[in-house]
């Protein structure tokens, strides 16, 4: 392998840094990581590269391909930042959010009208503090990645300006299956609200458009208001985030408008599902809820709410989770209280009569709902949501003699 | 399962059940090769069907014909549960308590339906591998269920054979080298002996 290209092309890079090195040493290195380590020609250029910056005490390019290594940095939009620039960008901070750590002075959203991207400052940046709405020109920030989000780093290399112009931004929502990682603009509606799984939580539920589904969360923070179930949002500046291979949007850093009127969304689409159920979950049969207006959340057995803490005047309810399998995949489902009452034929009172008058209380409803229904073949109809299908109607499979005689043929045929 | 109020929630929608397939004790008797997916401590492990399809989990009907207590400090069931084809050897142990409590009030003999994990066993290494079914759940169930479970089972079975015939997947082709002597065509009889018992 002829390594005195790939060192002529550094060696010059450097003397147009006003630095000389020579070829050989270069090429002599290059060789080293190459026939010796195994390292890639490529990353052997980087490598050699960064080395010499630092031995002249140059800005390092970050995780930058071989392209331009050190060269300088670019005024750039904001779209098209990739993670190792070096970039100089006008942007309006758009949000702020509280720093993580005490390593970092501020953190937030900026964009501009190409986009926005997620940024740190440094605490020992010594950057002057940015305010939320201005405009600043931001020379020399690296775009770097954390989470596979790019995110724009302010260090003590970079030098903030405020700009002082007053130009409005206006993001451009996009559809939610075009949705990616770093930071989104959304218009949609909320299709569903869950339980909250954690204490610092506020809500969590689901959003929609037409052409898919998304995750959203918002954390509890001063001035967080819950998101009107059925109403639809603009959506500014969410963070779009991955967690087991799914997206997901947390609102706290967005700015949200609650917009008048409906909107079409992909949830439309009722779906019919024969299976088993082959699992009824802890949760399933009586419980109770949270009678707080518009909360509703299913109490713990110490009628404790996650939210109103201890509620005796509680209210009771039927509801069975559980999974549905048709032997190829398993359905997460949902049955609400007439779903419950229809199938099993124990209404809320009767069921209500069984809990407060059996040793084993709320579980002997579950128990028998689960003697009842575990096992068997029913027909679920509902709407498929993020992998769980909310049941609207459900009934018991019944033996057709056509299919049977359909798969003796199938069995009995040529063989 | 406990019943802890505690557990609500803790499955939500990123989770991905493994399904429970349907297969035919005289097809899952013929199981010899099992593997993990992935190197995880918690990774599933599968038996490989024969017909050329993983299975974690499968979903069986049939009579509970015997079922005996066993051991006295790690107290477990083993249950034997017959289909038209042959027979399941079932087993609940001290930590599937659920099951154990399931299993320990059903009397025999008895229509149920059996959720749970197959493992292929072997005594020593001269003794022919056994499979045997680790109870999730058990449950009594009706004759239609049964009759149902047979119709499901075998248009299943007779999926997998089409597939296998035209050859393509990965567990397709690990089954094919796995078992070179099976012909899958002899479950097609099998699942056309299994309908036939069903009265028209």
């Amino acid at each position: 392998m002829d390594y005195s290209e790939t060192a002529e092309r550094i060696s010059r890079k450097f003397s147009a840094k006003g630095q000389t090195v020579d070829p050989k040493k270069i090429e002599g290195k290059l060789r080293r990581l190459v026939d010796e380590f195994g390292v890639l020609p490529s990353e052997a250029e980087r490598s050699v590269t960064n080395e010499l910056l630092k031995e002249f005490n140059l800005p390092i390019a970050g995780t930058g391909t071989g392209s331009s290594p050190g060269g300088g940095t670019e005024q750039k939009k904001i779209a098209d930042a990739i993670p190792g620039d070096w970039v100089t960008i006008e942007s309006r901070v758009v949000s702020l959010s509280s720093p993580a750590s005490p390593a970092i002075a501020q953190s937030g959203i900026l964009a501009d009208e190409s986009g926005a991207i997620r940024f740190v400052v440094w605490a020992k940046a010594n950057a002057p503090a940015m305010a939320e709405g201005s405009w600043y020109r931001i020379e020399s920030a690296v775009v770097d990645e954390y989470k596979g989000v790019p995110s724009l780093k302010v260090h003590s290399g970079t030098t903030v300006k405020e700009l002082g112009t007053e130009n409005p931004l206006i993001p451009v929502p996009v559809q939610v299956k075009d949705l990616h990682t770093g930071v989104g603009s959304v218009r949609a509606k909320v299709v569903q609200e869950w339980e909250t799984t954690h204490d610092r939580m506020l809500q969590s539920g689901l959003l929609a458009d037409e052409t898919g589904t998304i995750k959203f969360v918002i954390w509890k923070e001063p001035g967080k208001e819950r998101l009107e179930v059925g109403s639809v949002y603009s959506i500014f500046y969410a963070l779009v985030d991955e967690y087991n291979g799914r997206l997901s949007l947390n609102l706290n850093t967005a700015t949200l408008m609650q917009e008048e009127g409906d909107m079409p969304t992909i949830s439309g689409g009722e779906v019919a599902i024969r299976g088993v159920i082959v699992h009824i979950a802890p949760g399933s049969g009586i419980i109770k809820r949270c009678p707080v207006e518009g909360c509703n959340r299913a109490l713990s057995r110490q009628n404790y709410c996650p939210i109103h803490e201890i509620q005796p005047n509680f209210v009771y309810d039927l509801r069975i989770k559980g999974w549905l399998d048709d032997g190829e995949k398993t359905h997460n489902i949902l049955l609400q209280r007439d779903v419950v009452e229809s199938l099993t034929m124990i209404t809320l009172d009767a069921a209500k009569e069984i809990a407060e008058n059996n040793p084993l209380g709320m579980d002997e409803v579950f128990l028998r709902m689960r003697d009842l229904l575990l096992g068997r073949y029913f027909v679920c109809h509902g709407r498929e949501i993020d992998n769980r299908l909310l049941v609207n109607a459900c009934e018991r499979l019944t033996f057709e003699s056509g299919e049977h005689a359909a798969l003796l043929n199938r069995a009995g045929g040529a063989s | 399962m406990s019943m802890n109020a505690r557990d609500v929630g803790k499955k939500d929608g990123s989770f991905e059940r493994e399904p429970a397939r349907r297969v035919f004790a005289a097809e899952l008797r013929e199981c010899r090769y099992q593997f993990k997916d992935g190197d995880d401590e918690k990774s599933p492990t599968f038996v490989l069907l024969p017909t050329g399809e993983r299975a974690n989990r499968i979903f069986l009907v049939g009579t509970l014909t015997e079922k005996q207590r066993q051991g006295e400090q790690n107290l477990f069931y083993r249950g034997r549960v017959v289909d038209p084809t042959g027979t399941f050897f079932v087993m609940a142990g001290s930590y599937q308590p659920e099951a154990m409590q399931q299993i320990a009030k059903i009397e025999t003999p008895a229509f149920v339906a059996v959720i749970g994990k197959p493992n292929i066993y072997q005594k020593d290494p001269a003794s022919t591998p056994m499979v045997s079914v680790r109870i999730e759940s058990i449950n009594i169930v009706d004759k239609e269920t049964r009759d149902l479970w047979v119709l499901d089972t075998a248009a299943r079975t007779l999926d997998r054979i089409d597939a296998h015939a035209k050859g393509g997947g990965k567990d397709i082709g690990k089954a094919k080298e796995q078992y070179p002597t099976l012909n899958p065509a002899v479950f097609k009889k099998m699942a056309y002996e299994a309908l036939a018992q069903i009265k028209m």
